[in-house]
């Protein structure tokens, strides 16, 4: 026998007859993304989580500025986000600013755009389809830093 | 192949590992998201997160017993803050709030998930059995609630000749009667 929990949630009820009505199967480009995205998979890269960011300094005209931070041991990636037109653009910068030859790479599971850091840490990618992505820091001689993934939408 | 076997061949870059668990997890998942209201377009990005997050993840899993409840807790908490988000309460961007979530971290984890136990087959052919013993409206509403995925409450109440101010009460009605129906078939049991 199951041991059943007192309460199950709403949501879980209607999923589950629907599930079992079998009228809205999952469609199939939702498991292909899923397997295809295994191909992003970073072992041993060290996870820069989320943490709470400085405020925005100010709303563009016309689009939506939003300033995301994530860190790690001994790395921070802020990232300004700004959404123009249904597309997502991306200026970040590392800190403290790493050595010379960092490459940095934003992903999504669509398409991957390689940067070159600047002097000053700097980075910027522009026109990304809104959706998830994460930045991943390539140092030389070190292990990867990645963004755990965060979803832009316009 | 178990699930720890299965996390540990995915975890040493085998794909068809990984594609296993896509496989027999995309539907739950699916219903799960699409449960709490959301589009087509917003549940595949919910689901597509979900299995993003399991990437960055998967390591940290340790009990493979618990990976079924990781994957449902994740999945309510991006259908959820997209839902949120689809109903105009915040506009850009999520991470900000994601102060630390890690479903692994979670106190409730001791506790069986509701929606892994009520989202397999056997649990399906029960909650239906279980609505086809139901009054009107209940198993007229639940019936179309299935069948009619995107419909608005307006649709909804007018197929089911309701006011749309009813529909919602009613059904949270039906669900809690439904709830104890099978709160009282499992004490039976």
């Amino acid at each position: 026998m199951t041991r059943r929990p007192a309460a199950i949630d709403d949501e879980s009820l209607i999923a589950a007859l629907r599930l079992a009505a079998g009228r809205d199967p999952v469609p199939g480009h939702v498991p292909a993304t899923a397997r295809a995205a295994f191909g992003l998979r970073l072992p041993g890269a060290a996870t820069a989580l989320p943490v709470a960011a400085p405020a925005p300094r100010g709303v563009r005209d016309g689009g939506e500025e939003r300033l995301l931070r994530f860190t790690t041991a001994g790395l921070t990636v802020d990232l300004e986000v700004t959404s123009m037109d249904g597309l997502v653009d991306l200026a970040g910068q590392v800190s403290p600013c790493p050595e010379e030859g960092t490459r940095v790479e934003v992903r999504t599971p669509h398409l991957t755009e390689a940067r070159e850091l600047s002097a000053t840490g700097q980075f910027a990618v522009t026109g990304l389809p809104p959706g998830w992505f994460s930045v991943v820091c390539h140092r030389p001689g070190q292990v990867p830093v990645v963004t755990s993934w965060t979803r832009i939408r316009p | 192949m178990s699930d720890q076997h299965t996390i540990d061949a995915a975890l040493a870059g085998d794909q068809a590992a990984w594609d296993t668990l896509v496989n027999r997890f995309s539907g739950p998942l699916w219903s799960v998201a699409r449960a709490y209201g959301l589009s087509a377009a917003d549940a595949a990005d919910a689901v597509q997160g979900t299995w993003l997050r399991l990437l960055e993840s998967l390591h940290t899993i340790r009990d493979p017993g618990r990976l079924g409840s990781w994957l449902f807790t994740t999945v309510r908490r991006e259908a959820s803050l997209l839902g949120r988000r689809s109903r105009g309460e915040r506009p850009v961007a999520d991470p900000a709030d994601a102060g630390g979530f890690r479903p692994g971290s979670s106190p409730a984890e001791d506790a069986p998930d509701p929606a892994l136990l009520v989202l397999s087959a056997d649990e399906g052919r029960r909650l239906w059995l279980a609505v086809e013993a139901m009054q009107e409206p209940c198993r007229s509403l639940f019936r179309l609630m299935a069948t009619a995925p995107d419909a608005g409450v307006h649709q909804l109440a007018g197929r089911l000749g309701m006011p749309s101010g009813s529909y919602g009460p009613t059904r949270g009605r039906c669900l809690n009667r439904l709830r104890t129906m099978l709160t009282a078939q499992e004490a039976a049991s």
